[in-house]
């Protein structure tokens, strides 16, 4: 008795580890044909308002399924392997479009189903066929102007060596290269060994005065730090943080152009509810909704009619208050340089 | 017939009690466990992915010595993590199994109680504790200990902290049950034949209990060698050791071989230490309580 049921136990233990794999994948098949009810996003968190899904939601009919990714390296890895089984959007940003349009791995957007997509300023427009900008991040200079022991005006200022342990800043081989090369007076997107293996050079002595890599605001505002190399974003919560006792100011730079970054929207090949992430596209260029979203997420948004309809709060926002917002430069696809740059940025963090 | 009697006699029960936790085995540690050996044998496409020709790059690059330094760096840092938690640990471990049993088992709880709170909880209150203008800081220059905040975040000290708490449970553990197992009739033989308190401790409960010092190392120094994310929030990304180095090339940098051949070494590195402790001591008194 005592045996068979052992037996029976054993039987039904290992017949539980197979189960899992089966059975999930039954409903997606059924509803290809009539209009989508279920949206899969994959994207950056704290990045959408939340009250903006549910609106849309209740719009459609639908279920939107949000999925977060932990770096941009994850959103290439699925859109290059496949995206389209799981995702209908999928974000990532404009130095990747090059290469995702050659590579095959992005369906062409019908933009007659997406109107709203006009308000979009043009020339913030890479691969315009292929994908919808959402919103954007000048990476600049602010510091603190009471504990700075320098008042910042280039980035050659950053390695002054009376900033040592002085600066926060943000972190990415395709973040730090391009500051490095602008300040030896190169091209940002250089393919160049030679230039950047200068632009190590001076990354090492930038180095030295970083005190951390990654959370710049709040160095910024506990004290650890005075000078932060970080996105418009993350200055204006910076700022709205210290509120009236503000003494946070952005760098004023007279030659040097700062990276102008987008965050967009693609549709992976042979996403499975094309219809609807194209109402979604729509939805969020409306001038109102991302009016809305950019309440709850103040970044610099390539929508310009949305941005004249934004709140007041918005639009005098101090973090996007600098006169040089025409001086910028773009991350572009630098091909098989990225392993140049890889290597030297691997070297970069370990040498001591 | 005999032999089916033995089938089930031997075999079955033997199945039913190790077949389901060997296929776990097989399925979550052997066969990705392949995959990364033979990824590490493979070439990295420009775009970050993994091209399927055999190439030694990998391992070429291992002998850079940038990656030479982190190793060493690493195996440093995790070694001095261990000599800390032991020396912490073990006086401790021996003040617990001198305790009664009750007594015994509420100090053990009280080395638990932090682990019931999120590892990166934990992380985060010693940033907050010793950032700028954290208490500490207050505290220093409220008595007059210092003019100007001292900076604690962001340096190996600091990570040094965060590793010790993490691991000294996995110290303090195995050597508290090498040491209460401990036949008290040895110390007791030992004094009735005039050998000092000290004497004794060195001649009789070290050498016994030095089982379970080997398993506390084993235990300390592989995960502090792999603990990627104690470096990353207190280390502020500017002290990486190999787990910072191996998490950077699945991510960020997207050199997937290189990544594999990396762990390929830290199971190496393992594997080693495994092989010196089985010379040691037996593996039954590897336990944690």
């Amino acid at each position: 008795m005592k045996k068979t049921m052992s037996i029976l136990l054993t039987m039904i233990l290992i017949m539980g580890l197979f189960t899992g794999c089966t059975g999930t994948n039954a409903n997606s098949e059924s509803d290809k044909a009539a209009s989508s009810t279920e949206l899969n996003i994959y994207m950056w968190q704290q990045y959408i308002s939340d009250d903006l899904i549910a609106k849309f939601e209740e719009e459609n009919n639908a279920k939107v399924n949000l999925s977060y990714m932990s770096d941009n390296a994850d959103a290439i890895t699925k859109l290059t392997a496949g995206g389209g089984q799981e995702y209908d959007l999928i974000m990532t940003c404009d130095a990747y479009m090059e290469s995702l349009v050659d590579g095959g791995y992005v369906e062409k957007i019908n933009f007659e189903n997406i109107p709203n997509a006009s308000n979009i300023n043009d020339s913030y427009w890479t691969a315009k066929e292929y994908c919808v900008p959402y919103l954007m991040n000048y990476i600049y200079i602010i510091y603190n102007k009471d504990t700075s022991p320098v008042e910042i005006k280039s980035y050659n200022d950053l390695i002054n060596p009376a900033l040592k342990g002085q600066i926060a800043s943000i972190d990415g081989a395709r973040n730090l290269f391009p500051i490095a090369l602008v300040a030896l007076g190169y091209d940002p997107n250089s393919v160049n060994e030679s230039e950047i293996a200068e632009a190590y050079e001076w990354l090492v002595k930038y180095n030295d005065n970083v005190v951390a890599y990654g959370n710049a605001e709040q160095n910024l505002t506990n004290g650890t730090a005075s000078v932060a190399f970080t996105y418009d974003g993350n200055a204006s919560w910076a700022m709205s943080e210290l509120g009236k006792d503000n003494n946070l100011v952005i760098a004023d730079f007279e030659n040097d152009p700062v990276q102008l970054g987008f965050d967009l929207y693609v549709i992976p090949k042979g996403a499975k509810h094309v219809d609807l992430a194209e109402k979604f596209l729509n939805y969020i260029t409306d001038p109102e909704v991302m009016a809305a979203n950019l309440v709850e997420y103040p970044y610099s948004c390539p929508n310009d009619v949305a941005v004249q309809a934004a709140s007041e709060a918005y639009r005098n926002d101090p973090a996007r208050d600098f006169d040089y917002k025409q001086n910028v430069f773009f991350q572009e696809d630098v091909g098989e340089a990225i392993t140049i740059y890889n290597d030297y940025y691997q070297k970069l963090k370990v040498g001591e | 017939m005999i032999q089916r009697n033995s089938f089930k006699r031997k075999t079955l029960p033997a199945l039913a009690m190790a077949g389901p936790v060997s296929i776990w085995m097989i399925l979550f540690v052997t066969l990705p466990m392949l995959y990364i050996i033979y990824i590490s044998f493979m070439s990295r496409g420009v775009f970050g992915d993994v091209v399927y020709t055999f190439s030694l790059d990998s391992y070429n690059t291992l002998l850079d010595s940038t990656y030479f330094k982190v190793i060493v760096k690493s195996i440093k840092a995790a070694s001095l993590t261990t000599l800390l938690c032991l020396l912490i640990g073990y006086p401790f471990a021996y003040y617990i199994a001198n305790k009664p049993k009750e007594v015994a088992s509420k100090l053990i709880m009280l080395i638990m109680i932090p682990f019931w709170t999120n590892s990166l909880m934990r992380l985060n209150s010693w940033l907050l504790l010793f950032q700028t203008s954290g208490p500490i800081n207050k505290f220093l220059l409220f008595t007059g200990v210092t003019d100007t905040p001292l900076n604690f975040v962001y340096t190996n000290g600091l990570v040094m902290v965060g590793l010790i708490t993490s691991m000294l449970p996995f110290a303090v553990l195995p050597m508290y049950s090498s040491i209460e197992k401990l036949s008290k009739s040895l110390l007791e033989a030992s004094a009735d034949l005039g050998a000092s308190k000290r004497t004794t401790f060195f001649k009789i409960t070290l050498p016994l209990t030095f089982p379970g010092i080997f398993s506390s190392i084993i235990l300390v120094f592989i995960p502090s060698l792999g603990m990627y994310y104690v470096t990353d929030m207190l280390g502020g990304g500017k002290v990486l050791y190999i787990g910072n180095i191996i998490k950077n090339q699945f991510g960020a940098i997207r050199n997937w071989p290189l990544g594999a051949a990396l762990s390929v070494l830290l199971i190496l590195i393992t594997g080693l230490l495994i092989f010196i402790y089985t010379r040691f001591a037996k593996i039954e008194d590897m336990e944690v309580v």
